[in-house]
């Protein structure tokens, strides 16, 4: 299959990002509890090993195929795939606010006040902000193979 | 409301260019070659301005070189 150098850079970020957050998800669901100095660790790992991921990735790309400037219909395909993105975060938004609201109105019922803590609300938006940016790259990754008609 | 489709005739005009190459191409007109190549395809329609800019390119009107074919949806 022949990949444009922007499809190779999203692709590349696309699986880093899944590595990446696929490993703090899962060792966030590991060390489920309150917020320590372990969870914030983890979470600047994460952070940090995305940026130093994506700079190698995009070295090697520069240096085995030659760096392409966005033209109208990156630009229109990346603006598409934006929009799909905010769908996905605004409903994201909506659950975690319904969450909230849920543990709000049953704040006597004590599984609601064991399960909704801060770790859950602040991993939870996180969580939704990294499916946004998937749904990103691969509606960019769909757009580009599918073409735009 | 009726829709369209818009054809193209890119890959005639640039093998009648001299063979000019989609690299060619996309350098003249400001885009990449994977956009060239989408255009051809009928994958994309490019924007008015990189439209005439094509047939600039290529020095036939912009009728010759992009055509709308309406169809009632």
């Amino acid at each position: 299959m022949d990949l444009s150098y922007q499809e190779k850079s999203i692709l590349g970020t696309l699986l880093a990002t899944v590595v990446v957050y696929g490993y703090y998800f899962t060792s966030a669901l590991r060390h489920a509890g309150e917020f320590d100095a372990g969870s914030i660790g983890r979470f600047i790992f994460a952070v940090i090993a995305i940026v130093v991921i994506q700079i190698v990735y995009h070295i090697v790309l520069a240096l085995e195929s030659k760096p392409e400037p966005k033209d109208e219909r990156d630009i229109l395909i990346e603006c598409k795939a934006y929009r799909n993105a905010y769908f996905s975060l605004a409903t994201g938004a909506f659950l975690v606010i319904s969450c909230v609201i849920m543990a709000v109105l049953m704040h006597d019922a004590t599984p609601a006040r064991i399960i909704v803590t801060p770790f859950l609300i602040v991993n939870l938006v996180l969580l939704f902000m990294v499916l946004a940016e998937l749904v990103k790259y691969l509606s960019q990754l769909f757009y580009y193979r599918r073409g735009l008609r | 409301m009726s829709s369209g489709r818009i054809h193209n005739n890119v890959r005639k005009l640039r093998f009648n260019s001299s063979e000019m190459t989609q690299q060619e191409l996309a350098e003249k007109v400001g885009v990449t070659r994977q956009t060239v190549i989408a255009i051809e395809g009928d994958k994309y329609s490019p924007s008015l301005e990189v439209a005439f800019r094509i047939a600039h390119a290529f020095g036939v009107p912009l009728e010759e070189v992009f055509q709308y074919e309406a169809s009632d949806a």
